[in-house]
């Protein structure tokens, strides 16, 4: 869509009217009005998170009694203690940041071979294999579960990490490959050109040109996938079944029910506790996540 | 493409990402298409029944339909919520002068928690005993008689379940459209400015069309990610009370893992792709058939 068509078309139906005065006031109500409506969405938006947070230094006898919703009469940091007693938060930890690492590696590895296959290498079936990763962005997860149920179970890797790895960094990979690949578009031809008179084959150029370059777009990728993976409940509800594999998001689940009488206090500290690390990443790095978020979504 | 390529070269960077991605993706994909035809219950012998499970599905499964339109229920909703908060959020803070930094992050904060922790909190913020959130906002409006369990009641419960998951993402597609509005070349709309046009003028005739092609995208990974929802209803209210919340996705879960019919259970996801798929060319007629006109 080109900007001149638009502007001849805009101005084909618009007569020209010339009544700028009367309009000169318009634009602060409005201008006050639309901010008062963002923060208004933003507190809707975030709200939640506070009160989070606030039920989690909560006493409980504040959280049952009183107002669970005002501001918390007295802070403790009991609830932290019995978050850690109750459950197995320590060994969730560690288990969601080795699926979330491992994931993370064969998804920024094995997208990149593949992107560096088809936007650098190419070759005659390339169409073909960019159709069949837009098919993986299409397709909803659920659709692996069962097979991969039957397959885990038929090779034993039902309860297993790769369990959960595979379908993660599986379902990931389309979107990795599309953003690798419209990187590797920005790199010139001429350095390609050049390090192939040098005498260097396309691994050497993988490994000292591409590589080294695609840093930010590694970066990118990774803190946009560790959102989705650090979250992942499907996968890991439907092929872990040992305490000992458990990741977070199914760790949380056992402050519930197993115990009959639901301790929120300490439910809430426990959901602080996985939710902080991932919170401050982002707040830290928001800058490179939003901009993965919206080449991710605009390739697509 | 590079001179010194070989053949063997492509086939090393490009197998073992097609080997990943084969296993995980595609061939379950196949799996879930031959399973589809066949009853079983993973321990018996398989047994092939021809289409018995899609005639099944089709006319006589009462559930199936009514997660259906359930499904469709939870789609509008998170579109509403995902699509229209974002577009008015978004044209909203291209006017601001500052602090859009701040309102895009904030605004993103809720896709960074887990699902998990996102039904907890909802649970609570439905909840009638003890008061939750919602319940109290309406007693101190005077609207005391509007209180109720809003998860247990069946009129209300598809709507409670839904919210969460739109919420969940407005930030996300907030964020993509701004990045197009912000596209839009401003001599344009100055120039519709000065010849007195007003602001929903400009926004329908000027910037619109200029993200229609971003606006499109964007609607095809709402759409697609409404319709595999799954993580928000299954933790809130694991499809009930009676059927009232259950989505497609629910109902295949438990008829997979609860019931053991792999068979029926890949149908029903067979039916979840499908209607993926319809959906994309839906959006994609409607949004450029809208272009041409």
């Amino acid at each position: 869509m080109s900007s001149t068509g638009l502007a001849a078309r805009y101005q084909s139906r618009t007569p020209a009217s010339g009544r700028p005065r009367r309009r000169r006031r318009r634009p602060d109500l409005v201008q006050r009005l639309s901010s008062i409506l963002v923060v208004a969405i933003v507190i809707v938006q975030v709200y939640p998170l506070v009160w989070l947070f606030l039920t989690s230094v909560r006493t409980e006898h504040d959280f049952t009694t009183g107002n669970a919703f005002a501001l918390p009469s007295s802070i403790t940091f009991g609830n932290y203690g019995r978050a850690f007693q109750v459950g197995n938060l320590g060994l969730n930890i560690v288990n969601s940041l080795i699926v979330t690492m491992g994931a993370n590696i064969l998804i920024v590895l094995l997208g990149m071979m593949a992107a560096y296959a088809l936007q650098v290498l190419g070759f005659r079936l390339s169409r073909v294999v960019r159709g069949l990763f837009l098919i993986g962005i299409i397709v909803p997860v659920q659709i692996a579960l069962v097979p991969l149920f039957i397959d885990y179970s038929s090779v034993n890797l039902l309860d297993t990490y790769p369990s959960m790895i595979i379908p993660l960094a599986g379902f990931a990979l389309p979107m990795s490959v599309y953003l690798f690949s419209s990187f590797f578009e920005y790199i010139p031809r001429e350095t390609y050109e050049a390090a192939s008179l040098d005498g260097a084959g396309p691994y050497r150029i993988f490994g000292l040109i591409t590589l080294p370059l695609s840093v930010n777009t590694v970066v990118t990728v990774v803190l946009v996938n560790s959102i989705f993976i650090w979250n992942d409940f499907i996968f890991a509800n439907t092929f872990v079944l040992s305490d000992g594999l458990k990741t977070i998001p199914l760790g949380l689940q056992n402050y519930i029910g197993a115990m009959g009488k639901v301790d929120w206090t300490a439910t809430f500290a426990a959901v602080c506790v996985t939710v902080t690390p991932l919170l401050l990443v982002f707040l830290v790095l928001n800058k490179a996540i939003i901009y993965g978020l919206e080449s991710g979504a605009t390739k697509g | 493409m590079l001179p010194n390529r070989s053949r063997l070269s492509v086939l090393v960077f490009l197998v073992p990402p097609l080997l990943l991605y084969g296993v995980a993706v595609l061939l379950p994909i196949i799996q879930s298409l031959v399973l589809s035809f066949f009853s079983w219950d993973g321990i018996s012998a398989m047994q092939f029944v021809g289409v018995q499970n899609y005639v099944h599905m089709l006319t006589g499964d009462s559930v199936f339909w009514h997660s259906f339109l359930n499904a469709l229920g939870y789609l509008v909703i998170c579109l509403v919520l995902q699509l229209g908060g974002a577009l008015v959020v978004a044209s909203l803070l291209t006017s601001f002068r500052r602090g859009r930094e701040v309102v895009k992050t904030l605004y993103l904060l809720p896709a960074v928690i887990s699902t998990v922790a996102i039904a907890f909190l909802f649970q609570r913020i439905y909840s009638i005993d003890p008061v939750g959130l919602i319940n109290q906002i309406l007693a101190w409006l005077g609207l005391g008689g509007l209180e109720r369990p809003w998860l247990s009641d069946i009129h209300t419960v598809l709507a409670a379940v839904s919210i969460p998951e739109g919420w969940r993402f407005t930030g996300l597609y907030m964020l993509i459209i701004y990045a197009a509005l912000l596209a839009v070349p401003q001599e344009l709309e100055e120039a519709a400015r000065l010849d007195g046009a007003s602001r929903w003028r400009i926004f329908t005739q000027i910037r619109f069309p200029y993200i229609r092609p971003v606006w499109t995208t964007t609607t095809i990974v709402a759409a697609t990610y409404s319709l595999r929802g799954f993580d928000i209803p299954y933790l809130l209210t694991n499809g009930g009370p009676g059927q009232s919340s259950e989505l497609l996705t629910t109902y295949m879960y438990k008829t997979a893992f609860t019931s053991t019919d792999y068979g029926y259970a890949s149908t029903i996801s067979v039916f979840i792709v499908v209607e993926c798929l319809v959906a994309v060319g839906l959006i994609l007629l409607m949004l450029r058939r809208k272009a041409d006109a």
